[in-house]
């Protein structure tokens, strides 16, 4: 009996996973974090250059500058992420910075790509 | 002191560690031998190299801390995350319901470390001749690793405690089932992860840009002996190092593992992960080799984004094939299977939304035991749930 309970409170955690899901999904519907379109062919920005702009991520004027290093934040991220799984949608910042270092550790991936994938998905 | 006269100060103490024992004579340390077994690499030379790198660690620090402090602005929040899966197999016709989730809870602490912790609970449910409905064994309750991270500099995180034994890419980084392309594990999983896939002690790893064109990512571990269950572990030591080239997107390493105890076998493996940047294609393989057996695998999976019609669909959808050899070593191991098998897999992946994924797959396995067919299905799913406030809007 205790079995059957546990299985049947976990169908009904998976639903209400699955139903916060498609809620969550619907909610983001009109942003535009997952029809980022690739432009892969930027020049790659110089480190002291990603170091600045990490530094001043808050307040970031739209310059051809802060461009390159978003779309070399987001040309790492598929590098670097798509390598193991399937790319996720952007999160606050607070939560992208926990999962970054997570992955950093994981997934080895190097200060340098830490940093241009951080200020890419918390912009 | 700057960080030079830091590294010289640690070169110095190494020469120093190395050319005169401290415990040398001690009793203190004659006890402590008792835990070598037999000749060869003893578990004081494995020790040794990771306390000095913890030590050059330790001391080159400070010198990228302000630089670190400035670069992290935003303050990490710690998170609970992880996957829920509903998992069922058809082994010979047999249904297998298997319902697992693995909570990961991350806690970031300061500006350099980071606890994280994952656990799985998972049951099997299978139907029982001669009664109804569905019953299944204990719930499985495991702490599959608790680790302490301390991010020592750019090149070097070090790692205390619990965690998954970096051998391969698959149970460290392809394990999830969220992540996985196939449900089914690995045939040569088993190889070099030592019990309950993971190691206790201390690991140093990292991953640094070697060259414009390639990035480098190693790792080195120490484990201790383990009894208690669920969390054992066998004593060995070990590394991985790889090389990854972003233009090509391709990754390519190897695998290595002395075992310190029983038969003081060596295990190795190579891997390798390439995604061409011109198709939605991955393609991930490995080789293992050990005393108890030995394999391969080699996965492809290709998403469907480039159909021209129900590109709604299809850009969702994910066909994935993979083969699979194992031959049967001298060692047999309980975790290993006892006969030469080939498998041949495909299967099919639906996406839905970021995390939440249904897959179904098909394998034929062909073994000196006898062939089969295993069919499995599966709805996955991903959490994140932050503990704090996460700086949304």
């Amino acid at each position: 009996m205790g079995k059957r309970y546990i299985l049947f409170w976990l169908l009904c955690a998976t639903a209400c996973l699955t139903f916060s899901a498609i809620a969550q999904e619907r909610a983001n519907s009109g942003g535009s974090s997952s029809t980022v379109t690739p432009a892969l062919t930027q020049e790659t920005p110089s480190p002291s250059a990603v170091t600045h702009a990490s530094a001043s991520s808050k307040a970031t004027p739209d310059t051809s500058e802060a461009r390159a290093l978003r779309l070399e934040g987001e040309k790492r991220f598929r590098t670097n992420c798509g390598r193991c799984h399937q790319a996720p949608h952007k999160f606050p910042p607070r939560v992208m910075a926990a999962a970054i270092r997570h992955m950093r550790v994981r997934a080895m991936i190097t200060d340098e790509d830490m940093r241009l994938i951080l200020r890419y998905m918390t912009q | 002191m700057d960080w030079r006269q830091r590294s010289a100060f640690a070169w110095c103490t190494y020469v120093r560690i190395t050319r005169t024992n401290p415990f040398a004579g001690s009793r203190s340390w004659d006890r402590v031998a008792l835990f070598r077994l037999g000749g060869g690499i003893s578990w004081r030379a494995c020790v040794r190299p990771l306390a000095i790198a913890c030590l050059f660690a330790v001391l080159s620090a400070s010198h990228l801390e302000a630089q670190t402090q400035s670069d992290e602005e935003v303050t990490p929040v710690p998170l609970l995350t992880g996957s829920s899966g509903f998992i069922t197999t058809f082994n010979g016709g047999q249904p297998d319901f298997h319902p697992i989730v693995t909570p990961l809870v991350l806690v970031p602490i300061g500006q350099r470390w980071l606890f994280e912790t994952r656990a799985t609970f998972e049951t099997d449910l299978a139907q029982v001749p001669g009664r109804n409905g569905y019953h299944g064994g204990p719930l499985q309750k495991e702490v599959e690793y608790a680790q302490v991270d301390f991010i020592a500099n750019s090149y070097m995180t070090v790692t205390v405690g619990r965690f998954l034994t970096p051998f391969g890419i698959f149970n460290e980084r392809l394990y999830p089932v969220w992540i996985r392309n196939l449900q089914t594990d690995p045939l040569i999983l088993p190889i070099g992860i030592g019990p309950s896939n993971a190691s206790t002690g201390a690991m140093i790893r990292g991953g640094f840009k070697a060259h414009p064109k390639f990035n480098i990512n190693y790792a080195a571990y120490f484990s201790a002996l383990s009894t208690v269950t669920p969390v054992n572990s066998d004593r060995f030591a070990g590394g991985r190092a790889g090389i990854f080239i972003p233009s090509a997107r391709l990754e390519i390493g190897g695998s290595f593992q002395h075992g310190l105890q029983d038969a003081r076998s060596n295990a190795f493996g190579f891997h390798a992960l390439w995604q061409p940047p011109a198709l939605p294609l991955d393609i991930r393989s490995e080789y293992a080799r050990s005393l108890a057996g030995s394999g391969y695998w080699l996965e492809g999976a290709y998403r469907l984004t480039q159909v021209p019609f129900h590109q709604n669909e299809f850009r969702r959808t994910q066909v994935v094939a993979r083969m699979q050899q194992y031959f049967v070593g001298a060692n047999v191991n309980d975790a290993l299977q006892p006969v030469n098998i080939r498998l041949f897999e495909f299967g099919l992946n639906y996406y839905f939304i970021d995390g939440l994924k249904a897959s179904t797959n098909y394998g034929r396995r062909f073994s000196t035991a006898g062939n089969g067919n295993v069919w499995t299905m599966a709805l996955t799913y991903r959490f994140l749930v932050p503990l704090g406030h996460s700086g949304g809007e």
